[in-house]
């Protein structure tokens, strides 16, 4: 293959697609200068690898959140603003209950303390051993209050606010959507304080030596990807091969043809608000687990990127939420490699805003998944 | 057969007794959406394995007929009884529990999921997928089995109805509900069509079917009725209507 020829490839490639051609050159751009930092040792292998690592796991806890907000939007055709609090909320419930086991019920602490997650730095995860190895029970049992507690929540939001006016325009409930969040995040604070607090203890890790130092990939490290890979993995099932799932799909594409079909669309909706809910509320908890800190408005600062990660991989569909997730939470860690750190989140919305010029209707836009 | 009076607003008569042995009775049926009355003293008729065809112009409120019969549209008066049960309330999910079955007009299939899966939503009240009745289905439209794992979205428009028929026949209803089922079918296709809601007639199920293509619906049916205006205007048999100089001047273009 000659000069002329590639040149020619390239030319029509550029006029069938210029945005696309565009945005694939800065792609490479971007990767052959990281190879070239690489093997300068401008930028020092474990550092990247920290950057990616910290990536990788800033996508899943996106991603898994953007399935419970993909699911509901899909199904319940609007933008729910309350899911980054009821992110947070899962976070704290799970907590209560991680610092409750972790103390020994009221044992090593006083219980209200221990149950208002420390509040006012009246107890510390971190005296306590909150963490995967030191107190794998009080993990576990937080993992799972998370969840339930998060489905408990949502569906009573459900029943006494969003059910009564689900005949609305998506518009009605958007906003109805952003006075739950505020009323819940408002009510967190009431009720857990304001400051920012450590709740884990010190975990092992395992430290992989490489050119320039060492990557550690820590026991929470593990345990945030093992536990969102498997709930995606699940629900991927669930959708593909359960009758729940496929009446799920169904009625993401059709709501009147799932009428008409005999489909209980009424409990349909109830099923995704409490797998979303689930999955929110798992995703809040493993999301405060893995970064060490718990505050009120974790989940809503969360909540701006999950948006982002949903729309940029085509919203309503679950691995457009995935892929989308990834692709926010490396674009966000990485970017500190090229430009000041502070601009990381900047960084993320760019890489969205490029992506949606070059496919409006996103990643997996187009194919609705659930 | 019918004493329908013609124009000037005198609707038709029947008599609950002489229908007595009907399927379906839909008596005195107002209906519409929302405050807008469409229907007024609608009555229709379809008796076991019977074939109709409601035939009409443009807003007569032939579709509304049918959506009401499911419970679709809002309900203002009258009744309608199937196997002398009152449904005129019950909604969607409970008719299809009776032996209904509808097809809608448009967008009719989930579009992203695959051919066999349509067919197992049209099943979905049912605890286990019913083998049988999706072998019937297949061996009905040998097509839709060749492609059951493709999304119903890529297939053809009469593909595509294929599907919607099959997934309303999985429950294997007494009575079907078809809403323009040539509509959007290439000329070529819509004479297939209606070979096949012939042979779904002929094995014993009863067909209500909306009809844009009135000269073919009538020639095909038992009976038939044109509804003008949301009222009952001519009742009979579909080759009597056909050959009626005033339905064919007023309603099938001489």
């Amino acid at each position: 293959m000659g000069v002329s020829e590639s040149y020619e490839r390239g030319r029509n490639l550029f006029q069938s697609n210029p945005v696309g051609f565009v945005l694939g050159l800065a792609v490479l751009i971007l990767m052959l200068d990281l190879v070239r930092q690489l093997v300068t040792g401008e930028l020092d292998v474990a550092r990247f690898g920290l950057v990616l690592k910290a990536g990788i796991m800033r996508g899943m806890v996106i991603g898994l959140a953007g399935i419970g907000l993909s699911l509901t939007y899909s199904i319940l055709n609007f933008a729910n603003f309350a899911h980054g609090d009821y992110l947070t909320s899962g976070a704290f419930a799970g907590m209560a209950v991680s610092y409750l086991v972790a103390g020994k019920f009221g044992s090593e602490a006083n219980i209200g303390a221990l149950l208002l997650v420390g509040t006012g730095g009246s107890v510390f995860g971190g005296a306590l051993g909150v963490g995967v190895v030191t107190a794998p029970a009080a993990v576990l049992a937080g993992v799972v209050v998370a969840g339930v507690a998060t489905i408990g929540l949502t569906l009573l939001v459900d029943r006494y606010v969003f059910r009564p006016i689900r005949d609305r325009s998506g518009i009605a409930l958007l906003i109805t959507s952003i006075g739950v969040a505020f009323v819940l995040r408002y009510l967190i604070l009431f009720v857990f304080g304001g400051s920012k607090r450590g709740v884990t203890a010190e975990q092992p890790s395992l430290s992989v030596g490489v050119p320039g130092g060492a990557i550690e990939i820590g026991t929470h490290d593990v345990a945030l990807f093992v536990v969102a890979a498997a709930l995606m993995a699940g629900i991927h099932l669930l959708l593909q091969n359960t009758k729940l799932g496929k009446a799920m799909r169904a009625m993401a594409d059709n709501e009147d043809l799932a009428r008409v079909t005999g489909i209980p669309t009424e409990r349909v909706v109830k099923y995704t608000w409490i797998l979303g809910g689930g999955l929110t509320g798992v995703a809040g908890y493993m999301f405060v687990l893995w970064k060490g800190t718990l505050g009120f408005f974790d989940g809503w600062l969360l909540l701006l990127l999950v948006f982002a990660a949903v729309i940029l991989g085509g919203i309503g569909s679950i691995y457009g939420a995935i892929t989308g997730g990834l692709v926010i939470g490396i674009t966000f860690s990485m970017a500190p490699i090229w430009i000041p750190s502070a601009f990381g989140r900047a960084a993320a919305f760019v890489v969205m805003i490029v992506i949606l010029i070059a496919k409006p209707e996103g990643i997996f836009g187009g194919t609705s998944t659930a | 057969m019918s004493d329908v009076e013609a124009p000037g607003g005198v609707r038709a008569e029947t008599t609950i007794d002489a229908w007595g042995d009907s399927l379906l009775k839909v008596r005195d049926l107002d209906a519409g959406y929302g405050d807008l009355q469409i229907l007024s003293e609608v009555d229709v008729d379809v008796r076991e394995g019977e074939y109709i065809t409601v035939v009409g112009p443009n807003g007569a409120g032939k579709s509304t007929v049918m959506k009401s019969v499911f419970g679709l549209t809002t309900h203002m008066g009258g009744t309608v009884y199937f196997e002398d049960e009152d449904i005129t309330e019950l909604s969607p999910e409970e008719i299809i529990t009776v032996g209904i079955g509808y097809v809608p007009q448009n967008e009719n299939v989930f579009g992203s999921l695959t051919v066999e899966e349509n067919l197992e939503m049209g099943a979905y009240i049912l605890e286990e997928v019913p083998t049988e009745a999706m072998e019937a289905v297949y061996d009905r439209f040998p097509i839709l089995r060749e492609r059951r794992d493709q999304k119903a979205g890529n297939l053809s428009g009469g593909q595509q109805q294929m599907v919607a028929m099959g997934r309303a026949l999985m429950l294997e209803p007494e009575l079907l509900l078809l809403d323009e089922p040539s509509a959007g079918l290439a000329p070529d296709l819509v004479d297939d069509m209606f070979d096949r809601i012939d042979r779904i007639n002929d094995d014993g199920t009863a067909v209500l079917m909306v009809e844009q293509n009135a000269k073919e619906a009538l020639r095909r049916c038992d009976r038939g009725y044109v509804l003008v205006n949301g009222q009952n205007r001519y009742e009979d048999a579909g080759e009597t209507l056909l050959n009626d100089q005033q339905v064919r001047q007023d309603f099938l273009g001489g």
